[in-house]
């Protein structure tokens, strides 16, 4: 065997195992949500199929309303963020204006600090904005993601100076040239960072618990914990059941576009 | 026609008479709780509360579900901090001292202006009262409260030769039983093991069951000081060790709780000590025989108490407090803690309630029930203390590294002291 056959050998072999490795927690998801409870930790291939656990998860809590708010609370957040992120990143990026260091530092600053050691300040200023129980209250405090400045800023300043210049001799403004050139050439990062704030805000659990009081408000995530009941012991088929439902649009979703999120985590990557 | 016309009077006379009551009195409440028993739990509280608020269209009650039970420690301490309160909560008993140390919540007693109200401040189980009072005042009442309790596989007693329907009495009989009762198959690998004592997340609650049995307190009332070093306490770890290091009758290391449940009905275990919390869930899922008794005794029966309280938030205007206090009376009336308990398998915390008809009828269908209402005269307090979450963070991680044999018990006990010794002095 030549050397690169091999090689080829041991990564395919290594690929598969860390996939399998990787699908196990889910391939267990899947048994003991399809099966009666006898058969959560027992395998018998001809075990009862059954949808039971499913309609039981869904009737334990309001998750119809549910989903809706996690849906227009992740579209609230992604659209905050892109519009304020996208902003204040093409500033450091390309405009020169005093205490910008001492700015972006500050901005950086963010990515250090936990957000679950500012609940209770967070948590003031909403309720001084009287916003308490509301889906607003809960995507506030991501919209001016440090993270997102910091990667937009970075992936604005590889766009060379030339194509500003050029948009900018054919008449446009600043927010022309942003529109026209920047953002089209940062849309794999956009991508990327997109993912990222959905996935971590569809799961986000408690920040959302603790600012909101009402069904109208409340995220799935919030109706996925009625499941964890110590005291009386798990019920793996049901928690299972539950948690396969309400990750299902973000597994659907990332298997669906699939293709353009590895691309565009390479292409982010690669420039 | 006339009886139509009258009835429509009558209504509008109603509800023209509510809405004027309405307008008067009207009286918002939030009121937040926890759930640890599964999603029944929150149906019923939302059940009762709907029942209240039809019987009383003048309180307007918000209920609210806030996680588990730290969860809506979390929650509710963040709404007292940001200024937004809730009026009422159920929180576990022992955050009776964090909370009064927040200056969040008022005693009882103000609120109990009647000889009657007085009367019902103690009309509840002494037991359950231990974690509520403080100062001579009340604090918390109780509600969802629970006890630990031993249950055992009857099919497996009598496959090892033991009486079906006599449970260990002491801790010699608990090795004994246990002995008999772990089976090996032909490798030596343990098919089923004697008995099962939880111990993953909080060690502490089921450890203070052995800790009382061998007659020793953890903590003074006062929640400012704790007996972690006692010799009497490090028997009692050395007992929970020696039950996987010597005898070996229990699977070696931490022990899930959540799965606690699911081992004894797959008969990985022939006994098992957890909540009453359970008894709904093993009524109907243990798929042989099952009897349920009190844990077995040392130097004394004993067991821990366990569980929620109810609580009234000072920052609320003196028409809500005197609601919340009305419907904390309401909740935890003999028919209504009846409903409640027969839901959820939580100890039904005053005697009277257990005179409803309705618990008469589900203890006879049901006699285990009473093993836990029993075993209260036994019951001491649960552990708390000022700092209560560091104290009991100190005392978990000091029983885990006994019981993964990292440390020996005495070792790790004494660290545990000093440690909580170190933090509760400024309290003294």
């Amino acid at each position: 065997m030549s050397r690169t056959a091999l090689d080829r050998w041991l990564n395919t072999t290594g690929a598969w195992a860390l996939a399998l490795l990787w699908f196990l927690p889910l391939i267990f998801a899947v048994w003991t949500a399809v099966h009666p409870g006898e058969f959560a930790t027992r395998f018998a291939p001809l075990a009862p199929l059954t949808g039971e656990n499913f309609v039981n998860a869904w009737n334990a809590a309001p998750f119809a309303r549910y989903f809706l708010n996690s849906f227009l609370l992740v579209t609230f957040i992604l659209i905050g963020q892109f519009v304020l992120c996208t902003l204040a990143a093409y500033a450091f990026a390309r405009f020169t204006f005093p205490g910008s260091g001492v700015l972006f530092a500050l901005v950086l600053l963010q990515l250090l600090v936990m957000p679950d050691i500012l609940i209770v300040e967070n948590y003031a200023t909403m309720r001084m904005l009287g916003l308490i129980d509301t889906i607003a209250a809960i995507g506030l405090p991501y919209i001016a993601s440090g993270f997102g400045i910091f990667l937009l800023r970075q992936t604005f300043k590889t766009v060379p100076k030339e194509l500003d210049e050029a948009a900018r001799v054919e008449g446009a403004g600043p927010l022309t040239v942003l529109w026209r050139v920047y953002i089209p050439l940062a849309k794999p990062t956009y991508l990327a960072y997109g993912l990222v704030s959905v996935s971590h805000h569809w799961n986000n659990f408690l920040w959302p618990l603790i600012v909101t009081n009402s069904v109208e408000t409340r995220p799935v995530t919030v109706g996925l914990s009625v499941f964890a009941s110590v005291d009386q012991g798990i019920d793996w088929s049901i928690i299972n059941a539950a948690t396969l439902m309400t990750s299902g649009p973000l597994l659907i979703a990332f298997m669906l576009f699939q293709r353009q999120f590895v691309q565009s985590f390479m292409r982010a990557g690669i420039r | 026609m006339t009886l139509m016309k009258t009835m429509t009077t009558t209504l509008g006379a109603a509800a023209l008479l509510a809405s004027t009551a309405t307008t008067a009195l009207a009286v918002d409440l939030q009121f937040f709780f926890p759930v640890a028993v599964g999603g029944k739990a929150a149906d019923t509280i939302q059940a009762l509360t709907d029942e209240y608020a039809a019987a009383n269209p003048d309180v307007k009650i918000d209920a609210v579900y806030a996680g588990s039970y730290q969860d809506t420690i979390t929650k509710t301490l963040t709404a007292v901090r940001g200024g937004t309160p809730p009026q009422l909560s159920v929180i576990l008993s022992v955050d009776m001292f964090t909370l009064i140390e927040e200056d969040a919540i008022i005693p009882f007693d103000g609120l109990a202006k009647s000889d009657a109200d007085k009367a019902w401040l103690t009309s509840f189980y002494p037991a359950f009262m231990d974690n509520s009072m403080t100062g001579g005042k009340t604090y918390g009442i109780p509600f969802q409260r629970s006890t630990p309790v031993l249950y055992w596989n009857k099919e497996a007693f009598k496959e090892a030769g033991l009486d079906p329907e006599t449970p260990p009495a002491t801790w010699e009989e608990q090795i004994a039983f246990g002995k008999k009762l772990t089976k090996r198959d032909a490798n030596g690998n343990v098919t089923q093991w004697g008995m099962r004592i939880p111990s993953s997340g909080f060690p502490y609650w089921l450890f203070q069951g052995l800790t009382t049995q061998n007659d020793v307190i953890l903590a003074n009332d006062a929640g400012n000081k704790t007996n972690f070093d006692d010799p009497k306490v490090v028997e009692a770890l050395q007992y929970l060790v020696d039950l996987s290091a010597k005898h070996e009758v229990m699977q070696p290391g931490i022990i899930e709780w959540g799965s606690t449940p699911k081992a004894f009905f797959e008969g990985q275990t022939a006994m098992m000590w957890t909540t009453t919390g359970n008894l709904t869930n093993v009524r109907d899922n243990a798929p042989f025989d099952f009897g349920v008794g009190m844990l077995p005794a040392n130097k004394r029966r004993g067991a821990p108490t366990g569980g929620g309280n109810f609580y009234i938030f000072k920052d609320s205007t003196d028409e809500q407090k005197a609601a919340s206090f009305e419907f904390i009376k309401w909740i935890t009336a003999p028919e209504q803690a009846a409903k409640w308990t027969i839901a959820t398998g939580y100890v039904a915390p005053r005697p009277d309630a257990w005179e409803t008809p309705a618990m008469k009828q589900y203890v006879a269908d049901f006699p285990p029930a009473l093993v836990a209402r029993d075993q209260l005269e036994y019951a001491v307090a649960e552990l708390s203390t000022y700092q209560n979450q560091r104290i009991t963070t100190i005392l978990n991680d000091a029983l885990e590294a006994a019981i993964t044999g990292q440390k020996a018990p005495a070792a790790a006990l004494e660290e545990a002291q000093a440690e909580a010794d170190r933090i509760l002095a400024d309290y003294r």
